[in-house]
């Protein structure tokens, strides 16, 4: 570089460390201020409220804690340990959220990889005009608020009312009146019936989201690839099998995680489909915290029960962090 | 015979079972919408009948113009409230997450690293965790039953910043430089060299943050109890549990509520499903 150039440059950037200081300055202190406000202190305050037998309808000291909304230490926790018939109703509706909760995703995690996968197989293997329209098609509930499709759901499973009972009624040449939202005694395999239900509308409404996912995984996949197993002779389910899914298994990993971290906070669908019930069978975690929190003003101990739900999630996230770092190549 | 190839998009129609199982699956998937609009057009007599009909025996647009009319329930209050908190926070979202994105992708300053790691770290946060505090927070405001309640605590977007942290790094910095060298200052840069290179990303994210917003449920039904500061999901809702036994009323209310917001998230299909392969974002 010339003296001149040199000079140039210098003269060109005078001032400029200085304004990006001040801009870094005008944007990053805002930042900062906000999250602090917004994130870090609720974050904090929800881990205190877990140690206070806390309620905002009594009073207390600073953010109402102490008063009438005494420290109570690990007794949540222990609390939730309790596992004899005589536990507190709290205590019960805990072991049932956290257990609808894993069986709730159990249940449509599977499901929703058994529906999709193949369905974005299956669209990418018709015409190419009607490939958009296939997709449209399933992808539509997902731009649906979730609480319309509770709603439609609900007059769906209606026992009298119903279509899904009009159609069975059909085929079966009687009335039937089966109360798939609301009778308790109906249990299979352990899993209330209500819920199989649930599980039902929720995967008619998430499948659009790993369909879109699969089907550009699927796009991705070099034509070199497919067309070297087509020209060995294999046919369509062999491609299936053999080359695609195994080509794809780093996005199927990705989808079970994402899918099993929603299915763990479901909670718009339940809450207007059964709002919990029949007799508490589907109170999944989040409604439960809900209840306790909202409805009956227990926010202490409805924050401990977040914690659990909280390591629930953030379990499975680490694996997905895991899943993200690592580059894969066909 | 000549077998000259046929180019893979000009090749004929070959039928496979695929077609069965997706039209099919099409009826099904589509059963639910179907049977919410044509028992809109039903009469009350006509939906507590048992068995059920699927198409309306009598056809009636009395629901409708109940549903319009009543004054329990003004739509046009309830679509003016999801209008003004997703349009708010489509615009504030998507102003935080390029302006930090572009400066995380492009700028070094102290506690960079740690101020990333935490804003990655609240990606794996479920939100629940915050939603107590942040009831207490905006009750302490006095925000409850304010529409702001879903706007203030929604400036930031952990996952917003993230991704436009990796389209900003694709920017040029002599693009930035030149600008520099011409005598932008630092917020011109921002507006007018890095806005525009963000483009596709503000579109594809942005429809997606508005449906996410439209379609909210917990959050607003935990701020918003009175009723008309609500925001259609949970005025959906109510309606529902005060019609109990007249399903005719709640699936015209239904229809008004879901199908005109659903067309026009058809029409940006394209955006929203490249946002959620780009992502793999859910709800």
């Amino acid at each position: 570089m010339t003296k001149s150039v040199r000079f140039f440059w210098r003269r060109a950037f005078r001032g400029r460390d200085a304004a990006k200081k001040r801009f870094l300055a005008g944007t990053i202190s805002p930042l900062v201020l906000y999250m602090a406000f917004w994130t870090l202190f609720p974050l904090v305050w929800g881990l205190a409220l877990a140690f206070f037998d806390y309620s905002p309808r009594r009073a207390g000291g600073f953010l109402g804690f102490g008063g009438g909304n005494p420290f109570v230490g690990l007794q949540h926790f222990q609390n939730m340990m309790d596992f004899s018939s005589g536990a507190a109703l709290e205590v019960q509706q805990f072991h049932i959220g956290i257990k609808m909760t894993i069986v709730f995703a159990a249940l449509v995690v599977p499901l929703n990889m058994l529906v999709t996968l193949p369905l974005a197989f299956m669209i990418e293997s018709v015409h190419k005009r009607l490939r958009g329209l296939f997709r449209t098609i399933f992808f539509l509930p997902v731009l649906a608020p979730s609480v319309g499709v509770a709603i439609m759901w609900g007059f769906i499973f209606h026992p009298q009312r119903g279509l899904l009972n009009a159609i069975i009624g059909k085929f079966a040449g009687k009335l039937i009146g089966i109360n798939w939202l609301g009778d308790p005694n109906i249990v299979i395999g352990g899993i209330p019936i209500a819920l199989f239900a649930i599980v039902i509308a929720y995967i008619w409404q998430d499948l659009g989201y790993n369909m879109v996912i699969f089907i550009a995984a699927l796009q991705a996949i070099p034509d070199n690839i497919k067309d070297a197993a087509k020209i060995d002779g294999a046919n369509r389910w062999q491609m299936f099998t053999r080359i695609i899914v195994p080509l794809m298994s780093p996005t199927i990993m990705l989808a079970v995680v994402l899918t099993m971290i929603s299915a763990f906070q479901v909670f718009d669908i339940i809450q207007v489909m059964t709002d919990g019930g029949p007799n508490d069978q589907t109170q999944v975690l989040l409604l439960n915290i809900y209840n306790y929190a909202f409805r009956y003003q227990k926010m202490g101990w409805a924050a401990a029960v977040s914690i659990v739900m909280f390591l629930l999630v953030i379990s499975v996230s680490l694996v997905q962090t895991r899943l993200l770092r690592t580059e894969w190549e066909y | 015979m000549t077998t000259t190839s046929i180019p893979r998009h000009r090749r004929k129609f070959r039928f496979n079972f695929a077609y069965i199982f997706l039209t099919f699956g099409s009826l099904i998937s589509l059963l639910p919408f179907v049977w919410m609009i044509l028992s809109s057009f039903k009469t009350l007599r006509e939906v507590r009948q048992i068995p059920p009909t699927l198409f309306p025996e009598e056809f009636t647009l009395d629901n409708y113009d109940k549903v319009l009319t009543d004054e329990d329930l003004p739509l046009g209050i309830f679509y003016r409230n999801s209008a003004i908190v997703a349009l708010a926070n489509v615009v504030q979202v998507l102003f935080t997450s390029s302006l930090f994105g572009y400066i995380f992708a492009k700028f070094d300053f102290k506690g960079k690293r740690a101020l990333f790691w935490f804003i990655l770290s609240l990606m794996m946060i479920p939100q629940q965790i915050t939603m107590i505090p942040g009831y207490l927070i905006l009750a302490k405001l006095g925000l409850i039953n304010n529409l702001l309640a879903l706007i203030i605590p929604a400036g930031i977007d952990a996952f917003g910043i993230f991704l436009f942290r990796q389209f900003a790094h694709s920017i040029p910095n002599e693009l930035l430089d030149a600008a520099r060298v011409d005598g932008a200052s630092e917020f011109q840069i921002y507006g007018r060299v890095v806005l525009p290179q963000l483009g596709p990303a503000l579109a594809t994210f942005g429809m997606l943050t508005f449906m996410f917003n439209w379609n909210a449920y917990l959050w607003p039904l935990i701020v918003l109890t009175e009723k008309n500061v609500r925001t259609l999901p949970i005025i959906l809702t109510w309606f529902s549990n005060q019609m109990v036994d007249k399903t005719n009323l709640t699936m015209a209310a239904s229809v008004l509520v879901i199908l005109p917001v659903l067309f026009v998230f058809l029409l940006v299909q394209r955006w929203i499903v490249e946002g959620i392969t780009l992502s793999g974002m859910k709800g």
